[in-house]
């Protein structure tokens, strides 16, 4: 199956509300969505988020890359359809490696950006629309390639920075929907009072994690899990920044809690270094990050292997798109500890998708069946908050 | 706080945000350009096309003590009171004065009811349907409150910028009276809501905190003409009235 065309939408949907953490301020989701459509009509729809204090890509570089060097070699490719032996797992994930497989991870001469770690966002967004496209040509879902091992996904609320006040009308409202997982955002100010606060409001039940962003030194991280301890934390995610795994491995023998890596995580080499410095107890595996489905399953095993515990992170204002593809993985995966995302209109004024994918009561998320992702994209919606469009054809 | 208070405070606080907001003064002093009032009425009819049908849910689920005042709004809005005016059609007057065509009406009105379909596909949020019929019946009270001190600024706005007749405007004018009574009623309705399921204060602080914590007015009337985002679907142009601005 020949792929005839593609769109690139980098789009600017407004939030409902800012959201904030110690490294950035967000009021509006800048996803990139791509839009791709095979020889037999069908269109596929894949979704990244670029993060230049993650992966090192900006919106811009993304975009360049994909128009340079990523759909010059999806358009040489006639990829095959979806094979019978896909309903095996193996099958399924040797597919998914295969499509992976046909996009480059080099930039072009002209693409060269040293400060970018890999090109893991533009990657997985290429993938993501790829595995839509041909899954729905052939008229099955991810599903059918990543057989789900429950039958709902539960999701975690997330707590943003800002005031200790709004920090607890948050919290409160993630406790009115009833869910039992949230995570909240530290800089280093206020910690304490902040998680006091917070488990004061929601009392003993919900499981609380922290995520630092990166906003700590090995000492002052140390330090803070000595802090919040007592407030029965079950991890801290990314409190130093990406750095020698030794480092973090630091602060995991010293600290009270068990330590994620986030920024950290981001290619296989890093997983490996992680697993071997013994750096942490919980991976953050987030689509876009870390390369696309293949490469995060990749990463997933390797995991899962070394008795690394695993969490289906998010990024900040995805949209549909990426949240179905996310849904797929948390629900596949064997052992997922926590999962992040699908926030839909909670978070964004518009999204994607007609038939939405959020979470509902208690963060609960049912299995998504339809063809491909499972996601129904309305193409006028990305029009109308695209503040870029690409449009790249075989000419 | 009584209850009383803390709804009151809640409602004046989202009418202040919305009568402070840059598109409300825009479309006040007339520095709306005719695409964006056109989007204005749109969205405003697109909004209210769908009352009856939700003061329908409010009303199966209305505590006794006000279900007859929620009835009689509900008959009000469909002119099957004394008076006789059916808001639906005051709003399709008001489309057709304001030159939309047929395909453009009907497009509104299916806009309208993609609200119904959407909101009925959404997970709920909530564990039971207390919650949602209270974030409903506060989001409806408060429309109500904004109605009664901004509808006749709204009308007139029109009147004066878009060129539309008093009697093009006769939804927004017969609000200003009509939700008065609604304005003082709606709050009762929610403090008897609040008593009669048994809502705790903090729990109702929630629920105010979670339907109020963007400007559902704003949101409803201008949502889709956010700076720099866009207009979704541009309304049409009339020559004639461009003229006459």
């Amino acid at each position: 199956m020949k792929i005839v065309a593609a769109d690139l939408f980098s789009l600017k949907i407004p939030f409902v509300e800012a959201f904030a953490h110690s490294a950035y301020d967000r009021t509006y989701s800048d996803s990139i969505v791509v839009r791709l459509e095979a020889a037999d009509g069908t269109v596929g729809y894949g979704e990244t988020v670029a993060r230049p204090y993650v992966t090192g890509e900006t919106v811009d570089g993304c975009l360049r890359f994909m128009a340079n060097v990523l759909w010059p070699a999806v358009r040489q490719q006639d990829y095959a359809i979806v094979p019978k032996t896909v309903d095996k797992i193996e099958g399924g994930l040797d597919w998914l490696k295969g499509i992976a497989a046909t996009l480059p991870r080099n930039a072009a001469e002209s693409c060269t950006d040293k400060s970018v770690i890999a090109w893991n966002a533009a990657r997985a967004g290429w993938e993501l629309a790829l595995v839509d496209c041909l899954l729905k040509s052939a008229g099955r879902s991810l599903a059918h390639l990543l057989p789900p091992k429950r039958s709902t996904v539960t999701y975690s609320g997330i707590i943003t920075t800002g005031s200790i006040d709004q920090a607890v009308k948050i919290a409160k409202r993630f406790q009115q929907f009833g869910m039992s997982h949230l995570k909240v955002k530290i800089t280093g100010t206020d910690d304490c009072d902040r998680i006091a606060a917070i488990r004061s409001a929601v009392g003993v039940d919900p499981s609380i994690r922290l995520d630092g962003n990166s906003a700590y030194t090995v000492e002052s991280a140390i330090a803070t899990c000595q802090d919040l301890a007592k407030f029965d934390i079950d991890s801290a995610e990314q409190l130093i920044p990406r750095s020698d795994p030794t480092a973090l491995a630091q602060v995991q023998a010293a600290a009270p809690i068990p330590q994620m890596a986030d920024e950290s995580l981001i290619t296989m080499a890093d997983a490996q270094a992680l697993i071997s410095a013994q750096a942490c107890q919980g991976f953050n595996l987030r689509l876009a990050k870390c390369g696309g489905l293949a490469q995060t399953i990749a990463i997933a095993q390797l995991a899962e292997a070394a008795g690394i515990h695993l969490q289906v992170g998010c990024q900040v204002g995805e949209t549909a798109i990426l949240s179905a593809a996310g849904r797929h993985l948390a629900a596949w995966l064997p052992q997922v500890a926590f999962v992040e995302g699908s926030f839909g209109k909670l978070l964004l004024s518009e999204d994607v998708s007609r038939t939405p994918v959020q979470f509902g009561y208690q963060g609960k998320a049912p299995i998504l069946r339809r063809p491909g992702l499972g996601v129904d994209v309305q193409d006028e919606v990305l029009a109308t908050y695209a503040d870029q469009t690409i449009h790249l054809d075989a000419a | 706080m009584n209850i009383h208070t803390l709804i009151e405070n809640n409602y004046t606080a989202q009418v202040q945000a919305f009568s402070q907001s840059l598109k409300f003064q825009q479309l006040e002093s007339g520095q709306l350009s005719l695409c964006e009032i056109d989007q204005f009425i749109q969205n405003l009819c697109r909004t209210h096309l769908i009352s009856p049908q939700i003061l329908s849910f409010l009303y199966s689920i209305a505590p006794p003590a006000v279900a007859d005042t929620i009835q009689h709004n509900l008959l009000e809005e469909l002119g099957l009171d004394a008076e006789g005016i059916c808001h639906p059609e005051l709003l399709h007057r008001l489309m057709a004065a304001a030159g939309f065509d047929a395909q453009q009406r009907t497009a509104i009105v299916a806009a309208a009811q993609d609200q119904l379909r959407s909101r009925c596909v959404t997970p709920l949020m909530f564990g039971t349907l207390k919650e949602l019929g209270l974030s409903v019946l506060l989001e409806v009270t408060c429309f109500e409150w904004m109605l009664s001190q901004l509808s006749s600024r709204m009308g007139r706005a029109l009147q004066t910028h878009r060129g539309l007749s008093s009697e093009a405007l006769e939804w927004f004018y017969h609000h200003s009276e009509v939700d008065v009574r609604h304005a003082a009623e709606g709050v009762d309705s929610v403090v008897e809501y609040v008593s009669y399921y048994d809502i705790a204060g903090d729990e109702l602080e929630t629920l105010l905190d979670i339907t109020f914590r963007e400007n559902v007015f704003i949101r409803r009337y201008f949502g889709a003409l956010t700076p720099n985002f866009g207009v979704l679907t541009p309304g049409p142009t009339d020559v004639s009235l461009e003229a006459a601005r």
